[in-house]
């Protein structure tokens, strides 16, 4: 892998993130990463190729962070779906947290029929089916139920940290969580 | 339903739901008539009247931040909306509204302040008249030794005697550290009741909601060692 496309792509998560992705030019991009359109577009054929590079790559970071951090918590499948959110809470809390790629993405490609905005509903659908594994092998018998209640809390609480760092809604994602983790468990 | 900029849609929210919390839970009810449209998203996400509507269901009930409360319901509320395909558009409606709930039940449940409505005038009265008749019959800390009396009437408007042993009680429950049953086990009918009159506090206006609220007050469970150890020192 170049260490150069590796660079466009770092510079444009980091853009994309802090300053949203229709306000970024390819021009910033280049720029910044200390490169030319050439070069970029040599590596990613447009920006939307590049885009949904960069949403890809965020999301599999997270996915991959999430899995190893759950994991060397518990290997219970019943707290591993009780702690999902206190990870998730941790992840919210850092001074990185820019946002989720997916969600930010959605927003920003409303038509369906953009590939960007395709691509962020499948990341979306992995996650929930994500939680719905974790349900599923805490043998709750609603598992499509609660991965939605879980996944709408999840970018509920999302959505407004991005609006208002700080705001505290994971905290309440946490606890709400919490009441329909222990009511399916309870099932 | 078009969107929520009229005072009519606001309107009909509130003929939706008795009390706040179902007001609050109705727009995902609201929201099966509604067309799935990035157009729809936005009339909710930028709709400051809904917003403000919102809000103010989540301070009645007691919420510890009403405006936080609100942009999140609102938030799952558009995003289970989002969906294009109906089916799917409904059953994520369905669940948005068990979230909501648990939200409200986050904001909620174990407040110290939650009960602070009863420091009011008209409740503090109330309440005094409460703590005397408790007094006087004996009333003592186990709430659940001591159901309220309800007859089989059900819309019948509460007794003087009614509202001041609630009122003791909600007041004996202050004073202490009290789980509730949670809300996801209880029968949906009585959901609305238990989160207003065992949750929030608040009195019942009925004796049908009475009974309700009674049968689940009798499962909460209190813990008032702190106070009894304080009084110990003192």
């Amino acid at each position: 892998m170049s260490t150069l496309r590796d660079k466009i792509l770092a510079t444009a998560t980091n853009l994309f993130q802090t300053q949203g992705i229709n306000s970024t030019g390819v021009d910033n991009i280049v720029a910044e990463a200390g490169t030319t359109k050439m070069t970029l577009y040599k590596y990613f054929r447009s920006k939307e190729l590049l885009i949904l590079e960069v949403l890809t790559q965020s999301q599999q970071q997270f996915q991959t962070w999430l899995n190893s951090k759950l994991d060397s918590q518990t290997q219970q499948p019943a707290e591993k779906i009780q702690r999902l959110f206190d990870c998730i809470e941790e992840w919210v809390s850092s001074p990185d947290f820019n946002g989720m790629g997916f969600i930010k993405a959605a927003a920003e490609f409303p038509s369906e029929a953009n590939p960007v905005h395709q691509l962020s509903a499948e990341q979306s659908k992995q996650f929930r089916l994500y939680i719905r594994s974790l349900a599923a092998q805490a043998n709750i018998k609603d598992a499509d139920g609660l991965a939605l209640q879980l996944s709408l809390l999840f970018e509920g609480a999302v959505q407004a940290e991005q609006m208002q760092r700080g705001s505290g809604a994971m905290q309440y994602a946490k606890k709400a969580a919490k009441i329909l983790i222990d009511g399916s468990l309870a099932e | 339903m078009d969107d929520f900029n009229s005072a009519a849609q606001l309107a009909k929210l509130t003929q939706l739901g008795k009390t706040p919390s179902e007001r609050l839970l109705s727009l995902f009810d609201a929201l099966r008539d509604a067309p799935s449209s990035v157009q729809m998203a936005t009339s909710i996400a930028d709709n400051a009247a809904l917003l403000a509507f919102c809000t103010k269901q989540a301070s009645a009930l007691g919420a510890n931040q009403p405006r936080m409360l609100a942009e999140h319901i609102l938030l799952i509320a558009i995003n289970a909306n989002l969906q294009s395909e109906q089916q799917a558009r409904l059953d994520c409606l369905k669940h948005g509204k068990k979230a909501a709930l648990a939200l409200i039940l986050a904001q909620t449940q174990n407040q110290p302040g939650r009960l602070n409505w009863l420091w009011s005038k008209p409740a503090f009265y109330g309440l005094s008249v409460g703590c005397l008749l408790a007094v006087s019959i004996g009333f003592g800390l186990d709430i659940a030794k001591h159901p309220l009396n309800i007859s089989e009437q059900t819309e019948v408007t509460l007794s003087a005697k009614d509202a001041s042993l609630l009122y003791a009680k909600y007041e004996q429950m202050r004073q202490g550290t009290c789980q509730y049953p949670e809300a996801l086990q209880i029968p949906d009918q009585d959901k609305a009741v238990y989160l207003e009159n065992v949750v929030g506090g608040k009195l019942p206006t009925n004796l049908k909601d009475l009974a309700i609220a009674n049968r689940y007050l009798e499962k909460v469970r209190c813990n008032f060692t702190p106070m009894l150890m304080a009084n110990s020192t003192s």
